[in-house]
């Protein structure tokens, strides 16, 4: 069971480069293939979490390289580390893929044609390449993995043509831009210390408490914050996602909204918390004020990102801009600097994930039955199922933050984070994040509720059955993580106490 | 002031990364033209792995494969760091590059993708038209 991590990352990724030679012959098998393989991976990522879970951490050496910190040569091998966080969020990466794949059947573009086999290679590519990132203990492979991803993401996104190739570019332009601050970031790591290797880095940085301190350090973590801040869309560095997530084909919107920022989000978190050892003590970086400076960058985005989705027409924008202000809230969780902080953030970020897959199947769902593409048109849901007016409500809840919905004990948490850390500012944040998301979700309600039919005559529309299910299988998702928020919390608090919080 | 000035020159390799570096991202932002903007983007990857090179170099240094005498008795302690450069970064090198090359390829795909569409790289003028 050693293998499991790999075997993991082999599942997918052996699925794409074998999905080209399949279609070559039977193009019709390349949905069903990609589906199955990305069904197996959520099957093994649960037994992984719980394994993990049970039997405590594993840590992979590839090639059986030696990765030990304890020995007095540096670790030769690159090391995957299959820890209680990497494995949950694995878990919700896949599943997450897998039910976007189930929403993707009816909306995949017809102008695909021959095409559609690429199309399943690059999805498989890109889960390939963001479970690397989950897994990856080393900061050179997760450039690596990241580029592997955002590579197969923007071509993703030009997919479907027209307008989106122009918005793909500019995602392209700044995704490399990110990239290459990343890699200057790591540049920077590795000539001061000689290691790219995480658990080293950690142990060279507590050993030398000078070298947390020195400017090396100090400007290659700001690098790789500015790298990992445009990847994850961070308020001023925000500017591709809203276009790319508006012109992505509507298959894509769900996957990439609910995995690639949260992810880049992760792979932050895990270089803030396991490498640099962030934490609310006199020494080492808290001398500069990180995780203040972080809690600062997070509340403006929280509160900018729902600003510009208030202003916004067009119904995917609208929920692009929301994406924007929920990676603040995560950021605000995460560097309050103590253990609820941190369970709150990394509870609100899975939580996060599944709302905003949510949003974009509802965005899509919309668009595909009734054309609704704007705010004003937002009023034909009527005509539909109550599958989808019922999906928004759930979602609407979470997202605003009642209970029972995950969305509400995640924001408790962080509040309750700032708090203890006496971050009022940050808490005040929070609040008017909150207020201008109900705000936003009001003018969606009142034209979907209240206003009088335009014509009541007219025929319902029954929704797609794919559509049923991933809406159905998100609302249930984020009823089931506010009722069992308890122990997920209580896994999260366990994780933060190992990283020294 | 003046000290700082002396270490820096001290570095040329510094200081062309840091042109390098700025001067892609300029190019980046100051041009409307979308090959010209990719050209921006490749120096900027450039220069990341440029500086990532010079660091690695060592004068009168050779590869990392036992020569001479020391190829025979390689299990003992008596092998001189000094005489042999450190392989990571060029390896580290190697994959940036193959990184670098394919983002180019996406990146080139795209535009020849706008041209067909739009007729036209000249952002304003893509801008307008999606108007």
């Amino acid at each position: 069971m050693n293998q499991l991590p790999v075997i993991i990352f082999l599942i997918p990724f052996l699925s794409a480069i074998s999905a080209p030679l399949v279609g070559l012959k039977h193009p019709q098998w390349c949905r069903p293939m990609t589906m199955l393989s990305v069904f197996a991976m959520s099957v093994a990522a649960w037994v992984n979490l719980w394994l993990v879970l049970n039997h405590g951490e594993t840590r992979y050496a590839f090639g059986g390289w030696p990765i030990s910190t304890a020995l007095p040569d540096p670790p030769l091998g690159i090391e995957w580390v299959n820890d209680a966080l990497a494995s949950v969020m694995l878990v919700v990466l896949s599943s997450l893929a897998s039910v976007c794949l189930i929403f993707g059947g009816p909306v995949t573009p017809k102008s695909l044609g021959k095409r559609a086999v690429l199309y399943y290679t690059l999805i498989l590519l890109l889960i390939s390449g963001l479970t690397g990132i989950v897994f990856a203990g080393d900061i050179f492979n997760v450039f690596v993995f990241l580029e592997v991803a955002s590579l197969s993401a923007y071509a993703l996104v030009g997919m479907a043509g027209g307008r989106a190739l122009v918005a793909s570019f500019r995602y392209l332009i700044l995704g490399t831009l990110g990239a290459s601050f990343y890699l200057l970031g790591v540049v920077f790591f590795y000539a001061a210390t000689g290691t790219l290797n995480m658990a080293d880095l950690a142990q060279l940085m507590t050993d030398k408490p000078e070298l947390a301190t020195s400017k090396a350090v100090i400007g290659g973590s700001t690098f790789m914050f500015i790298g990992f801040a445009i990847k994850m869309a961070l308020f001023p560095l925000h500017g591709w996602l809203p276009d790319a997530y508006t012109r992505a084909p509507d298959a894509i919107s769900p996957l990439l909204a609910g995995l690639m920022t949260k992810v880049a989000l992760y792979g932050w978190v895990r270089v803030m918390f396991w490498v640099l050892g962030a934490r609310d003590t006199a020494d080492g970086l808290a001398q500069v004020h990180l995780l203040t400076l972080l809690g600062a960058l997070g509340s403006l985005a929280a509160v900018f990102g729902a600003l510009l989705a208030l202003g916004q027409q067009n119904l995917k924008r609208m929920f692009a801009y929301s994406g924007v202000s929920h990676v603040g809230l995560i950021l605000i969780g995460v560097s309050q600097g103590n253990a609820t902080g941190f369970s709150g953030g990394m509870f609100y970020l899975i939580n996060d994930a599944v709302m905003q897959a949510a949003m974009f199947f509802i965005a899509g769902a919309a668009i595909y039955h009734h054309g609704a593409r704007t705010v004003d048109e937002i009023a034909k849901l009527r005509q539909g199922s109550r599958w989808l007016t019922g999906g928004l409500v759930i979602l609407a809840l979470s997202m605003i933050g009642l209970p029972p919905t995950g969305g509400f004990f995640g924001k408790w948490h962080i509040i309750l984070g700032a708090i203890e850390a006496g971050n009022y500012f940050a808490v005040a944040a929070v609040i008017v994040a909150t207020l201008l998301t109900m705000v936003f979700f009001l003018r969606l309600f009142v034209r979907v509720f209240a206003e009088q039919p335009a014509s009541s005559e007219a025929p319902r529309v029954e929704t797609h059955l794919a559509f049923r299910a991933s809406v159905g299988v998100t609302s249930a998702a984020i009823l089931v993580l506010g009722l069992c928020s308890d122990p997920i919390i209580k896994v999260f608090r366990s994780i933060a106490s190992s990283a020294g919080l | 002031m003046i000290e700082h000035i002396v270490a820096g020159l001290q570095r040329p390799n510094f200081i062309v990364f840091v042109i390098l570096f700025l001067w892609g991202i300029f190019i980046m932002v100051a041009h409307a033209n979308l090959v010209k903007k990719l050209i921006g983007m490749y120096l900027v990857q450039t220069s990341v792995i440029f500086l990532l090179v010079t660091f690695s170099a060592k004068s009168q240094a050779t590869v990392p494969i036992l020569q001479g005498p020391d190829a025979v008795q390689s299990v003992s302690p008596t092998i001189d760091p000094d005489q042999y450069s450190n392989p990571l970064p060029h390896v580290l090198t190697l994959t940036a590059i193959v990184v670098q090359v394919a983002t180019l390829g996406v990146s080139l795909a795209l535009v020849k993708a706008i041209y067909r569409e739009y007729g036209s790289l000249d952002e304003d003028e893509l801008l307008q038209r999606i108007e």
